[in-house]
């Protein structure tokens, strides 16, 4: 995750909004490290925990429960 | 009367180990010892549980209570008497233990130790441990005030300080607490007390800003005061840094060293020393930059809208080589005395060359020297402030005939005064010059380059094999130009 | 007594004037024609979330990019980044678990 939010960084560093989507358990540690790269309101939104073991159902059900959250992330 | 006995031992000190069964025996006759360590609380339990001791054993969490008793030794044993330290041993003195403990009211067995025994060093005077408690104390009483900056957790330092903008392009060494502390070393004066008030946003310079740039810079902490010194003269009203930092002209603030002290903090006057390769020019020149970067705002092509800069904007500082120098030392020539050592600031362009390989008298020198002079900016404008850097070489020539600054100065104002038609605007083929509206009355009237003999500064400076010298333009806008500002280094000290 | 848990902790050379925080680049606006990036991370089950997405995203007008980077352990490497800052307008790197 942390790796994901260094790329986020870098994107937006390279003049591009980007946003980084994380299962929820990561909430607060992305909270943590976005203000230690000091970019605090670095563009990321959650999926419920776990990710691991969903079926293919789920995961597409996942992607449209975000999709609208994604995409105000970017346009924000 | 609440006595008690602290001990401090670390797990892998074996004089404690040898301690350690007579304190567990007391500890749990209900002795009113407390057993403290150094150690982490894995190499603490392995210890209990190879000693088989049973006693309760507190871990010293980040070495708070080491750092408030601080002992150079373990084991340690401190009398204590409502938390006041009313005696101690440290390492293993048995008698003298035996006798602590009786003062804390009760008996430590301790037949069969040897009678004296050195300990080992306690774990805050570790050197890297020491760095972190000696920052700590120094954010926990008001030393260290600045914000922290925290990074990532996989995040290049060097990356990271050049993508907050922090760097002027080449990396910096991170400013931790540890090594801001380190370099606070070189003054006695007080972090937060304030140095200047840096353009262009009025940032305040205290101590400690301008350490943790000076640290970014690659500063020692004997190069501490003549940073502060610099500063404290870029700050001052007359040096105008405002407008030297605005300004389309190439030009930034020039450091020159003068005085005893400049060899000792390792500053070079002599060979290169306006190139490559040593520290303390460097580091000085750089932390002044990073000082009107970091805490003045000002950033090339926003701030800082020169057209062109020059190289001596990542820094330019050196010393007066006072060795063989025709002149008496610059702090004097600056209104110091012959003993202080000073900076002195000029605004100045790069350095450019002159080249004399024929004059062996002082009067054909200084006619080189004056043509250097007079082209500088353009050969047909006024202007204000200049300063020569003269070589050990061609310095041989002006003291041996004896040729103080002022006689120097009084032969360079003569060969740069100049005939007025020959300065007009359109004279020679150039439309630069003088206004002939304002000027044009007098063409046969003389004027001169420089307003006053005092406006031609004198280093000597420079390695001992070259014919050369070096001449400084500088930046200079009539009233609201920059003037020469010279600071004492002492009591930055 | 060790950092490394948080990122190393440094002084801030400036005056403090600001936060200190790096702005966000600014945000993309309409959606016609607009390209979007997905990044998969490579985590299992990352890339049926993300077909998904891109069917939706589609489906909306954008235009869609996908590519991956080769580990989910670093970060992208620089050329990628580049690229994918050049040909396109925004990000969306999943997902991370």
């Amino acid at each position: 995750m942390s790796c994901g939010l260094h790329d986020v960084v870098s994107f937006e560093g390279l003049g591009r909004p980007a946003v980084l989507v994380a299962s929820s358990v990561f909430r607060d540690v992305a909270a943590a490290e976005a203000q230690n790269l000091g970019q605090p309101a670095i563009r990321r939104v959650f999926v419920p925990h776990p990710v691991q073991d969903r079926t293919d159902d789920e995961m597409r059900a996942m992607a449209v429960a975000v999709a609208d959250e994604v995409l105000a992330a970017l346009r924000a | 009367m609440a006595r008690e006995l602290v001990a401090i031992i670390k797990h892998d000190c074996p004089v404690c180990v040898e301690l350690l069964p007579a304190l567990d025996a007391a500890a749990q006759d209900g002795a009113p010892l407390r057993i403290v360590s150094q150690s982490g609380g894995g190499d603490t339990a392995a210890l209990w549980e190879r000693l088989r001791l049973v006693s309760p054993v507190e871990i010293d969490e980040e070495l708070a209570l080491s750092a408030l008793y601080d002992p150079d030794a373990v084991p340690a044993l401190l009398l204590l008497d409502g938390g006041e330290e009313r005696g101690r041993v440290e390492g293993l003195a048995r008698d003298r233990i035996a006798d602590l403990a009786a003062e804390a009211g009760f008996a430590l067995h301790l037949d069969g130790l040897p009678a004296h025994r050195p300990g080992c060093a306690s774990r805050t005077r570790d050197p890297l441990v020491a760095a972190t408690l000696a920052a700590r104390a120094a954010r926990a009483d008001g030393r260290l005030r600045s914000r922290t900056l925290r990074l990532g957790a996989h995040e290049d330092p060097f990356e990271a300080l050049h993508e907050r903008g922090l760097t002027d392009g080449l990396p910096v060494v991170p400013p931790t607490p540890e090594r801001v502390v380190a370099l606070l070393e070189g003054t006695r004066r007080h972090p937060q007390d304030v140095v200047g008030i840096v353009p262009p946003y009025g940032g305040t310079a205290t101590v400690e800003k301008v350490a943790v740039n000076a640290v970014m810079a690659g500063c020692l902490p004997e190069h501490l005061p003549f940073v502060l010194a610099a500063v404290e003269a870029a700050c001052e009203e007359r040096f105008t840094m405002h407008g030297l930092l605005a300004t389309t002209h190439p030009a930034g603030p020039l450091i020159v060293a003068s005085g005893p002290l400049t060899e000792r903090a390792g500053l070079n006057a002599r060979g290169n020393c306006l190139g490559q390769g040593n520290r303390a020019n460097l580091a000085i020149g750089r932390s002044l930059q990073l000082v009107v970067r970091n805490i003045g705002g000002g950033r090339p092509q926003i701030e800082d809208r020169s057209a062109h800069g020059n190289p001596g904007k990542l820094g330019a500082c050196f010393a007066e080589l006072q060795e063989g120098s025709p002149w008496e030392p610059l702090s004097v020539d600056r209104g110091f005395g012959a003993g202080e050592t000073t900076v002195t600031l000029w605004a100045a362009e790069a350095p450019r060359l002159i080249v004399d390989q024929i004059a062996r008298d002082p009067e054909g020198l200084c006619a080189s020297l004056a043509l250097a002079l007079q082209s500088v900016a353009h050969p047909k404008q006024l202007f204000i402030w200049d300063a020569l850097v003269v070589g050990p070489e061609h310095g041989r020539i002006l003291r041996e005939a004896g040729w103080d600054r002022a006689r120097t100065r009084a032969e360079l104002m003569r060969l740069t005064t100049s005939r007025i038609g020959d300065m007009l605007r359109g004279a020679g083929g150039s439309p630069e010059g003088l206004d002939p509206a304002v000027f044009g009355g007098n063409p046969d009237g003389m004027i001169p380059k420089f307003a006053g003999p005092d406006r031609i500064g004198l280093v000597h400076a420079g390695g001992s094999a070259g014919l050369f010298s070096m001449v400084y333009g500088m930046w200079a806008s009539g009233e609201i130009g920059s003037t020469p500002v010279t600071r004492s280094v002492e009591p930055w000290m | 007594m060790d950092v490394a848990a948080n990122g190393l902790e440094l002084l801030d050379p400036t005056a403090e004037r600001e936060s200190g925080d790096r702005p966000l680049a600014a945000p993309i606006d309409g959606a016609a024609g607009l390209r979007i990036a997905l990044l998969d991370i490579r985590k299992p089950r990352g890339d049926v979330f993300l077909d998904e997405l891109e069917r939706l995203l589609n489906a909306r007008g954008y235009v869609v990019e996908r590519t991956a980077k080769p580990t989910f352990t670093r970060p992208a490497p620089a050329d990628l980044r580049r690229e994918i800052a050049e040909r396109c307008d925004a990000l969306v790197e999943a997902l991370a678990d």
